[in-house]
């Protein structure tokens, strides 16, 4: 751990010299730093760096200073290896997005599979729990006596989100849902069902007609029609965003948190082993925090989707 | 002026900041209350718990709209 945290900080007071590239002397400085005399700013940043030649390796990888392998963890790539396989699939968020919904089918398949008698077996239980949670708490509570139509779809969200937050907390792994698109696409796939809940139960015209109350004095409805055509979009944008940033927020917390110990590093190296029981600690515990939100968004994103498509199948009159 | 990242990064710090205020007085005043209200009426915890989360929920969404914009300055 103590041999990973030197070798990152190594990485790091390499960065400055290797993205330098307006000022022609930095370059120069790396290929000079053995040399009797070392600038000031060069001596400043070689205080945590053994030799040279060691620095280089890392710097040539492409990896930047603190910001930069911070974004570096949480963005997508382009051009990803799953684990290390000998194979490139476009997109580290694509490839966890097909991996979590691949793993939630086999999950349900295998709980499915597992009931004996009515009664479920294994991995089963615990699963019928939950769904027996959103479809009582979640879908009935909220949707009414349509809920039982649209339990499959909540069963969908929660499950996904759920997974694919979990599973982004492995190492060497990404979130996918810590991608704007995958949430946008979750988004659209909720505000559907919000509008297909209210114009299958009223028909197109009767739909657009529930959006605002029965009997409202004209000079009003010139508000009211704007606001709510408005509101029809940001209750699913409002879904989109908490989401992301949520992912988001978590894991940019985590390796904020261990990228302490090499910036105490560059300072001095005393003071970089002091930080590491303290960094990890507090890693751990955003850690910890992580899985619960897990759970948090899984429920909070379906129980959104759940009232909003209550809204609109049961408007206020 | 000679750097407008700087000040860029300058203004997401303070915002956030500013925003953090803002969720976290509004999301400690809806837990105060459903402690509250728990404590007088230990009977609907189950209720009050369910509505505080949707209250926090919305809290939390208009804070973190926010945020994604100290984001997005950020790495501009």
């Amino acid at each position: 751990m103590m041999l990973g945290a030197l070798l990152l900080a190594v990485a790091l007071a390499a960065a400055p010299q290797a993205h330098e590239t307006p000022s022609p002397a930095a370059p120069v400085a790396v290929e000079t730093a053995p040399a009797s005399s070392p600038s000031a700013a060069d001596a400043e940043s070689h205080a945590a760096t053994p030799p040279a030649a060691e620095a280089h390796a890392p710097a040539d990888e492409g990896h930047g200073g603190a910001a930069e392998i911070l974004m570096h963890h949480v963005t997508d790539e382009a051009a990803y290896r799953p684990f290390g396989l000998p194979f490139i699939f476009p997109g580290k968020h694509l490839f966890f997005l097909i991996f979590v919904m691949g793993l939630v089918i086999v999950a349900a398949r295998v709980s499915i599979a597992g009931y004996k008698n009515g009664a479920p077996t294994g991995i089963g239980s615990a699963v019928e729990t939950l769904v027996v949670f959103v479809r009582d708490e979640i879908a009935m509570k909220n949707i009414g006596h349509d809920g039982a139509k649209f339990t499959p779809l909540l069963l969908s969200f929660f499950f996904f989100i759920l997974f694919a937050a979990l599973f982004g907390l492995v190492p060497f792994t990404g979130t996918s849902t810590g991608n704007l698109s995958v949430t946008l696409a979750l988004a659209s796939i909720s505000f559907v069902a919000q509008q297909y809940a209210g114009i299958s139960k009223y028909g197109v015209a009767g739909h657009f007609k529930n959006l605002v109350p029965h009997g409202l004095p004209a000079p009003l409805l010139l508000v009211m029609i704007p606001i709510e055509i408005l509101g029809m979009f940001t209750k699913p944008f409002a879904l989109m965003i908490r989401l992301f940033a949520n992912m988001l927020a978590g894991h940019m917390m985590i390796t904020a948190l261990l990228m302490l110990v090499p910036l105490s590093a560059q300072i001095s190296q005393t003071l970089g082993i002091i930080m590491i029981p303290i960094s990890l600690g507090m890693a751990l515990f955003i850690m910890c925090l992580e899985v619960l939100v897990a759970f948090i968004q899984a429920y909070v994103f379906t129980l959104f989707s759940a009232i909003f498509i209550g809204m609109y199948a049961h408007p206020s009159h | 002026m000679d750097n407008p990242t700087g000040l860029a990064y300058l203004a997401a710090g303070i915002g956030s900041g500013l925003a953090i205020i803002g969720g976290g007085l509004g999301i400690g005043k809806l837990a105060a209350s459903a402690m509250e209200g728990i404590a007088r009426q230990p009977n609907a915890s189950g209720e009050i718990r369910g509505a505080m989360i949707v209250a926090a929920g919305l809290i939390e969404g208009a804070t973190l709209f926010a945020l994604v914009i100290m984001i997005l300055l950020v790495i501009k």
